[in-house]
């Protein structure tokens, strides 16, 4: 099996759904915790780990969606103490912290995703159901740097027409307004021309090919097939009990059924990890000695 | 291409996916299974009206040089986005829909969403952002006759539609804090005012500087080359 990275997009795609689908649909504080901690795992592990910006904003947005619930809905028999008169209850509180490990957990699988997929993997899912769509995106993707060549490029010629006064904010901003509307006509102008040199071409006959081809290997086509019936077992078993926050807290009873889904959950949430890990200890085991 | 290349499949997929697929998703979501799981109803149902709408564009026959006016639209709208605390992704969709068509606004919306959340943070809000902006390019389009009349007309819509919006996008942070309730919604909107009047003001001041000089810009280019 190749890393996790190096996977068929429309496969990873799809685990990403499974994963971040099920812990959205199914409100369980236990699969809310095995995700979170998967997440973290993986982001630790798949590279953006040490952007300890983002570990930050994910704490702060989980405290504030922690407190906020049970400042606001006063439910639940288990008063803890009161602000205001208005008492604060356990049950609340965990619901609130349920809630915020989704969030973060969420959070954390879409910056996985984000770090996993460059812009010509997201192409191709993308040109999947829509070729239109995709060739819009990519040619306004490739027309960010454009414009900013060109508009360095007008705004020096005009710098050498003296169309510029120093220190002064309104002629800058009468300036940069000038700027904006040049560059736009150009950049409609040209695009009628690339236009016009893609139908010379050829393009809208018959079938578009693409620069880089993705082929469904036998690995990716199991882990289509592993995380599919794994996520199915999950939700099998998840819609089978309900966790309960008001009016007191009922945890359901552990079953076979129930463990077999919390299992299959854990599992599901760590293939990539395990899969990057494994790459890992064959690169260091493979690796010249001399 | 590959996965929807047998033309009777994709038939039969666009008359079950809105008839059948997503109503069965949020009586299914709301009824059967017993968590609360609007959450997952509204983002599921998201994502496949994105997709319907978009893979429907694709059965339609566009010249390349709409969709290269689109993309340079779209493109614009994203470069828009670093301006500090004004955002004219709104205008440039309202402009787009109304001067080049409706389709060309879905997409130029939608598309300015999902790669402007490249840069300032993907998220799961980022289908709900393409929805809400691509409709808003959408219906520009459709209302374009009316709206063509007046500028002011026009800021009008941006404005409106802006605020719309921004309640939406409110509806949303609260399903996402577990379940909806009226007070929670009522502190999230409140919360909200000043992003919701930084928004809107910006809707309105792009729309009043950018609707004539671009209007008038895509028209020439279309009356030049008959696009």
């Amino acid at each position: 099996m190749r890393t996790f990275k190096d996977s068929n997009p429309i496969a990873v795609t799809l685990y990403f759904l499974f994963v971040t689908g099920i812990t959205m649909f199914l409100f369980d504080p236990i699969l809310n915790g095995i995700s979170f901690l998967g997440a973290l795992i993986f982001s630790l592990v798949c590279g953006d780990g040490r952007d300890n910006k983002k570990h930050l904003l994910c704490l702060v947005l989980f405290v504030a969606t922690a407190l906020i619930n049970p400042l606001v809905s006063h439910n639940g028999v288990t008063v803890l103490f009161f602000i205001n008169d208005n008492p604060i209850t356990l049950e609340s509180l965990l619901y609130g912290c349920s809630n915020a490990f989704m969030l973060v957990s969420v959070l954390y699988w879409f910056s996985c995703f984000s770090c996993l997929m460059d812009s010509d993997k997201l192409l191709y899912v993308f040109g999947s159901f829509s070729p239109k769509a995709a060739l819009v995106f990519s040619m306004a993707l490739r027309y960010i740097p454009l414009f900013g060549d060109r508009s360095k490029k007008i705004r020096a010629t005009q710098k050498t027409m003296g169309l510029y006064k120093d220190g002064n904010i309104l002629d800058m901003i009468r300036g940069r307004v000038r700027e904006f509307s040049i560059m736009t006509t150009w950049a409609l102008e040209k695009g009628i021309i690339t236009a016009d040199s893609m139908s010379a071409r050829g393009y809208g006959q018959g079938r578009r090919t693409r620069f880089t081809n993705f082929r469904f290997y036998l690995c990716d086509v199991i882990l289509l097939i592993l995380s599919s019936v794994l996520a199915v077992f999950v939700i099998m078993s998840a819609v089978k009990h309900d966790f309960v926050f008001y009016p007191a807290i009922v945890a359901p009873k552990m079953s076979l059924i129930s463990v077999i889904g919390y299992v299959s959950y854990g599992v599901l949430v760590l293939i990539p990890t395990i899969n990057e890990w494994k790459e890992e200890i064959r690169w260091r085991y493979l690796r010249s000695k001399i | 291409m590959i996965v929807i290349n047998n033309s009777g499949l994709r038939r039969v997929l666009r008359i079950t996916v809105p008839f059948v697929i997503i109503p069965l998703t949020v009586f299914l979501g709301t009824f059967i299974v017993p968590q609360k799981s609007y959450l997952f109803v509204s983002f599921a149902v998201t994502v496949m009206a994105l997709i319907l709408f978009i893979s429907g564009f694709d059965r339609k026959k566009t010249g390349s040089r709409r969709l290269v006016i689109s993309s340079v639209m779209t493109a614009l709208c994203i470069i828009g986005r670093f301006i500090p605390v004004f955002k004219p992704i709104t205008a440039l969709t309202v402009i787009t829909g109304i001067h080049i068509g409706g389709e060309s606004g879905f997409l130029v919306g939608a598309l300015a969403a999902l790669i402007s959340n490249f840069f300032s943070g993907q998220g799961p809000w980022t289908p709900f952002q393409m929805l809400a902006w691509g409709l808003i390019g959408l219906f520009a389009g459709l209302l374009s006759p009316f709206l063509k009349r007046s500028r002011w007309i026009i800021v009008a819509y941006g404005t409106v539609t802006g605020m719309i919006f921004s309640l939406i996008m409110d509806v949303w942070t609260v399903l996402w804090g577990g379940g909806f309730s009226a007070e929670l919604y009522l502190a999230a909107v409140v919360a909200a005012i000043p992003h919701t009047v930084v928004y809107s003001l910006s809707n309105m001041i792009f729309l009043i500087i950018l609707s004539k000089p671009f209007g008038e810009k895509l028209e020439r280019i279309k009356l030049k080359y008959g696009v």
